[in-house]
């Protein structure tokens, strides 16, 4: 298990939320997603990262998560170029 | 499922809504409104529990988990809620045709964006909508299946 850390520029609302979920299912890779740890609202930080994360798959479940502007988020994942390339676009959509 | 329209006006297919990730169904499926250019209740199109509610969209979440996406025009979270008023609160149950905020699309319009409504069915394949309507429609009649 991989972690990557970025920081969403615009957050996940429904239009970015649905980008970055195409660009998560295009890449064929299962990834989880949630607020790195350190962040006062992540709920039961667990030391490593990814408390309270989601399937990255599920476009409800992002929505859920409701991630705002300049927020801190980890990606959890296998492989590490998919993790970038997904960090990339969440940095700049 | 039948997905009732949050909001009276004209339903218009999807491609012809002004945004690209909505017009191609990235989002996922669905019909969008414009909406009558005045005060208007916006209503739960399906009951379910009321999963994300926010200024410029919410979310429904049926008892099966089939979600519905309702967004309150386009590029409207830049409006930071000056639109619209909540007349629900995020987690709780709600009924088809109960109000979950009362929205201006003429503020909308003055900021100098689009009011259309995208109803959206998440994680849906095209193929599970049909009987879509186009044309006038009042909120709370009949705006799509999700079979």
């Amino acid at each position: 298990m991989r972690l990557r850390y970025a920081i969403s520029s615009v957050g996940l609302h429904a239009r970015p939320a649905a980008v970055f979920v195409q660009a998560v299912l295009d890449s064929g890779s299962a990834v989880r997603i949630g607020r790195s740890a350190g962040d006062p609202n992540a709920d039961g930080a667990d030391g490593a990262g990814g408390a309270g994360s989601v399937d990255a798959r599920s476009i409800v479940s992002v929505l859920t998560l409701d991630i705002k502007p300049g927020e801190a988020i980890v990606l959890i994942g296998e492989d590490e170029r998919v993790l970038d390339r997904l960090a990339a676009i969440l940095e700049s959509i | 499922m039948v997905v009732t329209a949050p909001l009276s006006g004209i339903a218009l297919p999807l491609h012809k809504v002004p945004d690209p990730v909505f017009a191609k169904a990235i989002v996922g499926p669905g019909v969008a409104i414009t909406p009558n250019a005045e005060e208007q209740l916006v209503l739960a199109p399906i009951s379910g529990r009321l999963i994300k509610l926010k200024p410029h969209a919410f979310v429904i979440a049926g008892p099966d988990g089939r979600a519905i996406l309702v967004h309150l025009g386009i590029d409207t979270v830049q409006l930071n809620g000056s639109d619209s008023e909540p007349l629900a609160t995020e987690g709780q149950l709600i009924r088809a045709g109960d109000p979950v905020a009362r929205w201006h699309p003429e503020r909308v319009i003055a900021a100098g964006l689009s009011p259309v409504c995208p109803v959206i069915a998440l994680e849906a394949s095209p193929e599970v909508i049909s009987m879509i309507a186009e044309g006038p429609v009042v909120a709370g009649a009949d705006l799509f299946t999700w079979l």
